[in-house]
């Protein structure tokens, strides 16, 4: 096994900066979920761990060793894909003993490797089929396989679970981290699926436009998102933000936006003096907004309208406006009141972040 | 006035047509119609002939007795089809097919069938008097199958030697077809500036009308004005070591002739090729190739284990035709060496067929001979087709 760094990775496109000085450590044995929306570089960057892609910039260490200009099958990794990329005209056997076929590793050897592996995944009935006879999940664990055949010293994956119905996706998530917990190796997770990104990852690296925005673990990038972005995209459902300003009220700061008026206590932002006249947004959890007899002990509330209910089963979705802003509070079932009525709602101040309007970077604590 | 007059010929002709159609579809809408009534039977066998009768006795002046029976035994035959095989279901696709099924069957079964009769009877330059005069031929039975393989469709050359050459020529030219295809294909699925613009240039042989171009390259081929041998006359002054290894101009038509043919039509042929297995190329999807690549695969092995097994679905067909077609290659051959006293070195055995049946006249011979190749072709057919059956069967 090995760590991998990426020392201020640039990748161009013609004109087209994808990248733009991605700097991450990666540890020895450590699950590493690469997160961000369609487009965001996460791909290119796993793309060019594999070799797969010329490096505009930068440097890829592997176990301490240079790679830029270093052959794939030489950088000993081994990457899943997308849409498993199994060669189609080979059995599962075939396909998962290729790279070793190709290095002319011992025959014995490589029957061995291939049943150690069908064995970790329960493959051992498909080995004769070829790709097609097989379900999505059969396929994706036999491209897992071919990966693990090869013994590498990382393990790239890039989508792996995309193509799969919802209900076969949470079972391979599953199947993932208990093959990590078997494998114990470096691997590294791509994924547009914030979900998978929590539940899977020691530590998250969230990437939008080209760049890092925060490397932490799940819970750390949950509780303190350090910028805008980050806040949207980690959790569902969404993050509610309102946009406003600060005004410092006697010894307090308050926050107003529309019809919305919030004191911000100390232990959000200390020296409030700073902070007055501030354009912010402030953000709130759907958990952490208060509606109903929850609401009941607050003092700062709000009055507005119930739009529409959603009812998932335990919890239920409400869809509040206040004024202009749209707020949504999940809470738990059964909320006992028709849309059109008149709500109050108020917010949990110990998990409200706040963020500069225009730096987008948390400014609370 | 020429021009009004041709006019109104070819309108006419058109009108002609038109008329006929609309008459076989009337013939075709009422047995579509009735075929399943009890008295529909009898009416036709009566009615339709005798309206037959009519017209053809208004049309040739007089009664003409082979026509009328030929139409009885038409019309016998498509009552016996309405009766058992169309049974009342999609009439109107069957009515709507019905003239396309009549015009094939002019111009494909009935050929074919006649084909078959002659091959069993002697028709020759010394018979062909008496099958004008008297409407018979002699029957041969087997005779003009074992003369196929006995005698020479030519003037020397015999069916076995005929048959070898076709062989190779065949061999040789869809190898080279493949082989520069294929080259070209991975050339041209590589990312190149102008690629669009070769990409029409090698096109170019294929889109031209084969007779233009295989005359064009045939003139190439002179001993003295062809670009070929300018060439090689150039390039031996230039570098005398090359005349010293024996290369030279040489007199291609009459000294090397297949050797010319197989070089024309391996220049005619790639460019198919070259189109196929680049969509081939092109539908393969880019992952493999980086599997290939973090698996070690050289690019060799990428060419051997990857790209070669997929895109045989699309090659094996491409194949099969391009055998048919080469083996079936009169054109070249002919618009090479066989016009006017040409030589025989080249033939292959459709050019040899033509010259047995229109500069030999030997008909019944040439039928029986058609119907071999014919039989030949439809062995390999088979055979590839089969073989690209198991082929599927293995994905």
């Amino acid at each position: 096994m090995a760590s991998v760094q990426f020392k201020g990775i640039v990748k161009k496109f013609k004109d087209n900066l994808v990248l733009n000085g991605v700097d991450v450590d990666i540890k020895d044995h450590e699950f590493v979920v690469i997160v961000g929306p369609s487009g965001c570089g996460k791909t290119t960057l796993l793309r060019m761990l594999a070799g797969l892609e010329d490096i505009t910039g930068g440097d890829i260490l592997i176990d301490g060793l240079r790679v830029n200009e270093l052959h794939p099958s030489k950088r000993q990794i081994a990457m899943v894909f997308q849409d498993y990329a199994l060669y189609p005209h080979m059995t599962v056997e075939e396909n998962m003993s290729f790279a070793l076929r190709l290095r002319k590793t011992d025959k014995a050897e490589i029957g061995a490797r291939v049943d150690e592996a069908a064995n970790i995944l329960q493959l051992q009935k498909f080995l004769k089929r070829m790709p097609k006879q097989l379900s999505g999940g059969q396929r994706q664990r036999v491209a897992i396989g071919r990966a693990i055949v090869r013994k590498p010293k990382v393990f790239l994956f890039d989508e792996p679970l995309s193509n799969l119905d919802a209900k076969l996706r949470e079972e391979m998530r599953v199947e993932i981290a208990k093959l990590y917990q078997r494998l114990n190796a470096t691997i590294i997770y791509v994924t547009h699926d914030q979900v998978e990104a929590m539940t899977l990852a020691g530590r998250i690296v969230i990437m939008n436009h080209g760049i890092i925005q925060q490397v932490g673990s799940p819970i750390e990038v949950y509780r303190k998102p350090a910028n805008l972005f980050v806040a949207g995209f980690i959790g569902s459902p969404t993050m509610n933000f309102m946009h406003g300003k600060l005004a410092l009220d006697g010894e307090h700061l308050r926050f107003s936006s529309g019809d919305i008026k919030l004191t911000i206590p100390p232990y959000l932002l200390h020296d409030p003096k700073k902070h007055d006249g501030r354009e912010v947004t402030v953000g709130v959890r759907p958990d952490d907004v208060l509606v109903g007899r929850t609401a009941d002990g607050c003092s700062d509330k709000v009055d507005g309208v119930l739009e529409v209910c959603e009812l998932l089963g335990h919890r239920e979705n409400l869809y509040i406006k206040v004024g202009e802003t749209r707020l949504l509070a999940t809470v738990e079932a059964f909320f006992d009141r028709s849309p059109g009525s008149a709500v109050q709602v108020c917010f949990n101040y110990k998990n409200m972040h706040v963020f500069d309007k225009v730096t987008e970077k948390r400014i609370s604590e | 006035m020429d021009i009004l007059r041709s006019i109104y010929e070819v309108t006419g002709f058109i009108v002609l047509i038109a008329l006929g159609v609309a008459a076989l579809e009337g013939y075709f809408y009422y047995h579509f119609k009735f075929h399943d009534r009890s008295w529909f039977f009898p009416a036709a066998l009566l009615a339709f002939p005798a309206l037959a009768l009519a017209v053809s006795a208004a049309v040739t002046g007089g009664f003409q007795p082979r026509l009328w029976s030929w139409f009885l035994m038409a019309e016998l035959l498509v009552l016996a089809g309405f009766k058992y095989a169309v049974k009342g279901r999609h009439t109107v696709p069957y009515l709507l097919l019905a003239p396309a099924f009549v015009g094939l069957a002019l111009l494909l079964v009935y050929p074919f069938v006649f084909e078959v009769y002659l091959s069993f009877h002697d028709l020759k330059l010394t018979t062909i008097m008496m099958w004008k005069n008297t409407g018979k031929i002699p029957f041969a039975g087997l005779d003009q199958y074992v003369k196929v393989f006995t005698t020479s469709p030519l003037s020397e050359v015999s069916f076995w030697a005929l048959l070898g050459r076709t062989l190779l020529w065949t061999f040789s030219n869809v190898f080279f077809h493949v082989a520069g295809g294929f080259a070209l294909a991975l050339l041209l699925n590589n990312a190149i500036r102008f690629k669009g613009f070769y990409r029409t240039l090698l096109v170019i042989p294929w889109a031209m009308p084969q007779v233009v171009a295989v005359l064009a390259m045939r003139g190439e081929f002179h001993s003295q004005n062809g670009f070929v041998n300018i060439i090689l006359s150039k390039l031996t002054a230039a570098f005398p070591f090359l005349a010293s290894m024996g290369i030279g101009p040489v007199q291609w038509l009459s000294d090397y002739p297949l050797l010319t043919c197989t070089i024309i039509n391996v220049w005619l042929g790639i460019p198919f090729m070259m189109v196929v297995i680049l969509g081939g190329l092109q539908s393969i999807s880019s992952s493999y190739y980086d599997a290939a690549d973090i698996d070690g695969a050289s690019y060799f092995q990428k060419l051997r284990f990857i790209t070669l097994p997929l895109i045989k679905p699309v090659l094996m067909p491409a194949v099969t035709l391009g055998t048919v077609w080469t083996f079936n290659n009169i054109n070249v051959i002919y618009l090479v060496t066989g016009q006017a006293g040409g030589t025989e070195q080249a033939d292959i055995l459709v050019s040899a067929l033509y010259k047995a049946a229109f500069t030999y006249n030997r008909y019944s011979y040439s039928a029986a001979f058609a119907i071999v190749v014919f039989a030949l072709l439809f062995f390999i057919s088979v055979t590839y087709l089969h073989g690209f059956d198991a082929a599927k069967e293995e994905r």
